[in-house]
């Protein structure tokens, strides 16, 4: 008898445990399939006070969203402010945190701190001046000026991510190639560089995911150029409540699916081998 | 074949003085090993002889020609890591071509000499695997290919066998220092395996605190070493060091410590007739120059007494630590000896193989 009693006192673990992991399983997706059934749910359907579950499907929320409120444009202009906003962190990201991870300088730790520092002002309290300065210079209302504001917003995380991303590729892969005859540039570029991608490529797309996600920065910066979320909280937002589901779905499945398929690297991102 | 010379090479980190004013020469072709602890800045003076690190003052030349300031790439030098350092997003036949590629050799010289460089160290089965694929030895293989494909005016090695597994280390001791003389390039190999210095190298430079405390061959080192350190740091086991006063009895030079008397051979007497007996000196014996009664291949010795605290059954050997007054007395007597721990044991020291030391100082007196 007395060796039974401990595989049920685990059975008893183990499913609690699996209550808790369902709870919270179903806490995050709930709201995630919710928006997925809704936005394909015809208006009928959605009125339908006694329908919890809508039958009849269509597409006819996405044909409006994307052609009738001209979100294709928006998407497009997203793009291109993300893709801007990651080649900007990146030229400006790698050397620095290459400095990080490689060499000891004074106030080296005081700068970490300071880029998440940057983390503690509140954008709003940034982007009244910003909006200003940017009117003053001419880049406000334009792509240019969107992934600027965006590059600020990205680039202290993406420095410390690469920081511990270098830090994850042994120098002595890079001393080698230096003493096998490449400068040190030449040898980040030919070696660390390489042995780096798979990380640096995961931050590219956290990167994108933080610009594509961003909406007050965008908001107040642009009028007619703006940003998907943007767009969708000028025009959608005016709009019937499945168009809004219809957006937010729009919305979250590339970050979904891209989180999907790199998820691996994520985690080596914040400096954690999975070797 | 190159000659290094190293001029008064100062390698400060901030206040710690990893290398402190070393000057050392090294002849065309020789095999030099860099021996020391941990810390003691043989791998920052082989680091400063590579370029990966900025030395703080002196200078380095390869026969004539300066290149303290000169980067690594310029250098014309190879090295060879304490982890391999082999490249692992590329082929072995890759990371052994590699070096030749950026020195710009035509496609065929490439093939020829990685052939070659793979035939030496029989990895020629292994030229399209990645080093994922390859075990700890067959890394270093490459590691070691990569290192001689390009013919280095220096061949500069960092520890390379501590990662391998006992008995590989014993088979690529042999095979490195076998290379070495086949392709005569002047090697500069940085180690804190005494065995591996005592075998390997030409010429030893014994480092301590940044400073070479003694440079010569492995004859040298071990016979007359220079201070207490070099005495215990080469040898296994350890060099016995006691703790002795200078007697003067019956017309003769007498060390004594406690439960101990060494008599001083005539040869040896001009060397201590001008010490002054007040102060003290330290008495150096090696374990292997102690005997136990018949065994003794000379007249020459002093008899002394312990009860055996401890013995290490090597089988082949046969290392006894023998109570005395002063503390324990190591004795190396090769073969599989029955010896009783607790049992009262005579052993001979060998008065003509003794070393004296000052106490103050920690150097030879001889």
């Amino acid at each position: 008898m007395k060796s039974q009693r401990i595989p049920i006192a685990l059975k008893i673990k183990q499913l609690v445990t699996i209550i808790i992991v369902g709870f919270i399983v179903i806490w995050f997706l709930a709201p995630l399939v919710l928006i997925t059934i809704s936005a394909f749910a015809s208006p009928g359907d959605y009125y339908q006070i006694d329908k919890v579950i809508p039958t009849h499907f269509t597409l006819n929320q996405f044909k409006s969203l994307f052609f009738g409120l001209e979100a294709w444009k928006a998407i497009l202009t997203s793009i291109k402010v993300a893709g801007i906003t990651i080649l900007l962190s990146f030229i400006m990201g790698l050397p620095a945190g290459y400095a990080l991870s490689r060499y000891i300088f004074p106030g080296k730790n005081f700068l970490k701190l300071l880029c998440l520092a940057t983390k503690m002002f509140p954008l709003m309290v940034l982007a009244v001046p910003l909006l200003i300065i940017f009117m003053k210079v001419g880049v406000s209302d334009t792509i240019w000026g969107t992934s600027l504001a965006h590059t600020a917003m990205v680039l202290p995380i993406i420095i410390l991510i690469f920081s511990s991303i270098l830090s994850g590729v042994s120098v002595d892969y890079e001393e080698a190639a230096m003493i096998f005859g490449l400068s040190r540039i030449h040898a980040f570029f030919r070696i660390t560089l390489p042995l780096a991608l798979p990380g640096l490529a995961a931050s590219a797309i956290f990167a994108f995911m933080m610009s594509w996600n961003e909406v007050f920065v965008a908001t107040i910066l642009t009028l007619t150029n703006r940003t998907l979320p943007a767009h969708i909280l000028k025009t959608a937002m005016a709009s019937p409540d499945y168009l809004k589901f219809t957006a937010g779905f729009i919305m979250a499945v590339p970050a979904m699916v891209f989180i999907f398929f790199v998820r691996k690297h994520l985690v080596t991102m914040w400096g954690i081998s999975l070797k | 074949m190159v000659k290094v010379r190293l001029e008064g090479l100062k390698k400060y980190f901030d206040k710690v003085k990893a290398v402190n004013d070393i000057d050392l020469e090294i002849i065309p072709g020789e095999f030099v090993v860099l021996l020391g602890p941990s810390g003691c800045g043989k791998t920052t003076l082989l680091r400063c002889i590579s370029g990966l690190e900025r030395v703080t003052e002196g200078r380095i030349f390869f026969d004539n020609d300066n290149i303290t300031y000169l980067s690594p790439k310029d250098r014309n030098i190879s090295m060879v890591f304490q982890n391999y350092a082999v490249w692992p997003h590329m082929t072995v036949k890759n990371n052994i071509a590699f070096p030749l590629r950026i020195k710009k050799y035509s496609q065929h010289q490439i093939q020829e000499k990685v052939i070659w460089a793979v035939n030496l160290l029989g990895i020629d089965n292994l030229l399209d695997r990645y080093p994922a694929q390859l075990s700890g030895g067959q890394r270093q293989r490459v590691a070691v290919a990569r290192a001689i494909v390009m013919e280095p005016r220096v061949l500069l090695m960092d520890e390379p066998l501590s990662n391998l597994d006992a008995l590989l280390r014993v088979r690529m001791r042999a095979e490195i220092k076998k290379l070495q003389e086949k392709l005569k390039v002047t090697t500069i190999y940085v180690t804190h395996d005494q065995v591996e210095a005592m075998t390997m190298g030409d010429r030893i430079a014994v480092l301590e605190q940044g400073i070479i405390q003694q440079f010569g061959s492995s004859d040298d080192i071990y016979h007359n070493p220079v201070n207490t350190f070099v005495a215990g740091f080469v040898g296994s086991p350890q060099m016995n060091f006691i703790e002795v006063e200078m007697v003067h009895k019956n017309e003769m030079f007498c060390l004594r410590a406690k439960g101990l008397e060494v008599p001083i051979v005539d040869n040896l007497k001009d060397k201590v007739s001008k010490l002054s007996s007040k102060r003290n000196y330290i008495l150096g014996i090696r374990p292997e120059h102690i005997y136990l009664t018949g065994r003794a291949q000379t007249d020459k010795v002093a008899t002394t007494k312990g009860k055996v605290y401890f013995a290490e059954l090597l089988r082949s050997d046969t290392v006894i630590h023998l109570e005395k007054e002063f503390g324990l007395l190591v004795i190396k007597s090769p073969g599989d000896l029955k010896i009783e721990e607790g049992k009262e044991l005579e052993v001979l020291i060998d008065l003509s193989r003794i070393h004296l030391f000052e106490k103050d100082t920690s150097k030879t007196i001889f």
